[in-house]
């Protein structure tokens, strides 16, 4: 084989590995799916910079999502458990806020569980 | 330049087959949300057209709301009507006089005065006005002005579910200062009455999550479900374990309901023996194997354990029976039974290296 031969290899095989080891592997999680009361609100992609504003049974949520990552940044809610969550972004973690009926779940690939116990 | 065409192809092609892989592998698992009970009521329904898995679910919620309708300890059931359990508080406060409850009601108090005997009096859903007192019959919670004086007032009057007499289809407290709140019965009550419908109707897969407390039917798909245990201070799972077939799991913990007050914490589990709010524990998970009330217990078994100090929580444990539970204290450092070690498999990466966690795998 030539050398090109093997740089088509070597570079594949990274590249395979890359993605396998980011799109399979249940640790990052790929989209954010916000629910509102009983209803799917919407399902975003983690991979932007973008802010949502949720309108709730108690007023506007906003909800960051910054590359990776999405939270609860304001709230109308009274205790502010949802804020108080911070940054998620792994697959399966939620922050719900009961009051607002507003919720985030990060989903991806491979869950690592099918329901939390809480 | 030939070379380098077949690789590419080569590599389109192996995505175009992951592509179409992904897409045509769909699994038949039908989910929905609800908010009931104040809480979030969460169904999978795995193997059932989603048509029949939609009216399956329907009914199910429908029948939380007229639970909750029928249980509420502070909320009306309109605005006309009090909950059958507010106009049972409200006679009970009144004196001696029996006044008329339903066969579900009576049934499940009779449930519940026998699950409270069992545990010395630690699960107590008599002691409503202490939970009023403290600020936690409130859709949210905040600070309240603590008033020792009438805490102790109401711990001295010990309220008990034995003070409470039912007759046929009429009931009366020998106790004026008896108010039910159900908020640790109803939630494992409901999930057992929804895991034997769902198997009455020949669902076989499904899992039911009110607010936490989890009840298994069958599988999903080729793999038991599977379930995460939420850290009590961290916006991730410390845990997974397999919730197998009638399998239930119930957390008590003092990161939902709770207030803070001069940097201290204060959650909705308060101890009847002393009236106040439980300070030396985070969490407490309980695993119910199959039985006809797993689902109450997943819900009223941690309590006691919770309630317990360190070193009576196993103790308590017996008493329901309970031989899987997992204990967080304040300090996060974890006690778990050998039963309940070998059921886990742990998420979280400081329990796993052991690093500032401290670890006790009970007997």
């Amino acid at each position: 084989m030539l050398i090109g031969d093997w740089i088509t290899v070597i570079v594949s095989a990274v590249l395979i590995g890359y993605l396998f080891h980011t799109l399979w592997s249940h640790q990052h999680a790929a989209k954010v799916q916000i629910r509102l009361g009983n209803k799917i609100y919407a399902t975003y992609s983690l991979n932007q910079q973008r802010t949502v504003h949720v309108h709730g049974p108690l007023g506007d949520a906003e909800i960051h999502i910054a590359q990776g990552k999405v939270r609860f940044a304001r709230s109308p809610c009274r205790n502010q458990y949802c804020v108080h969550q911070g940054w998620l972004s792994h697959t399966g973690q939620v922050a719900i806020c009961l009051p607002n009926q507003v919720s985030l779940e990060l989903i991806g690939e491979k869950k690592p569980y099918d329901s939390l116990n809480y | 330049m030939r070379k380098w065409l077949f690789s590419l192809s080569f590599i389109a092609i192996l995505a175009a087959g992951a592509f179409i892989f992904s897409t045509y592998s769909r699994e038949p698992l039908y989910h929905r949300q609800s908010y009931i009970f104040g809480t979030l009521v969460d169904i999978s329904i795995y193997g059932e057209p989603d048509a029949r898995a939609s009216l399956l679910t329907n009914q199910i919620f429908s029948d939380f709301q007229q639970l909750h309708d029928q249980l509420h300890a502070w909320k009306p059931a309109s605005s006309t009507q009090p909950s059958e359990l507010g106009a049972l508080n409200a006679a009970f406060a009144r004196g001696r006089q029996p006044v008329a409850i339903s066969p579900r009601l009576a049934a499940m108090l009779n449930d519940a005065t026998a699950l409270s005997v069992r545990s010395q009096g630690m699960f107590n859903p008599a002691i409503g006005q202490l939970i009023g007192l403290w600020g936690f019959q409130r859709d949210e919670f905040s600070a309240v002005d603590i008033n020792d004086g009438s805490i102790r007032k109401l711990v001295n009057a010990r309220p008990q579910m034995t003070d409470i007499v039912i007759k046929g289809n009429t009931a009366y407290s020998s106790n004026p200062s008896v108010k039910l709140d159900l908020g640790g019965y109803a939630k494992g009550y409901a999930l057992d009455r929804a895991a034997e419908y769902l198997r009455r109707q020949g669902v076989k897969n499904a899992l039911v999550n009110i607010g936490g407390n989890i009840i298994a039917l069958g599988r999903h798909g080729d793999t038991p479900w599977r379930v995460g245990i939420q850290h009590p201070r961290k916006p991730a799972a410390i845990a997974t374990l397999a919730l197998d077939d009638g399998w239930a799991i119930g957390t008590s913990g003092d990161y939902q309901r709770y207030f803070m007050l001069n940097g201290k914490r204060y959650c909705h589990i308060i101890d009847p023996a002393t009236g106040y709010p439980v300070q030396h524990t985070q969490a407490v998970t309980v695993l119910i194997p199959p039985q006809a009330n797993a689902g109450v217990l997943s819900d009223v078994a941690s309590k006691p354990i919770f309630i317990s100090s360190a070193g009576n929580k196993a103790k308590a444990a017996s008493m329901l029976g309970v031989q899987y539970f997992m204990v967080i204290d304040q300090q996060s450092s974890i006690m778990l039974t050998a039963a309940m070690a070998r059921k886990l498999e742990w998420l979280d990466s400081d329990v796993k290296n052991k690093t500032h966690v401290k670890l006790v795998t009970l007997p």
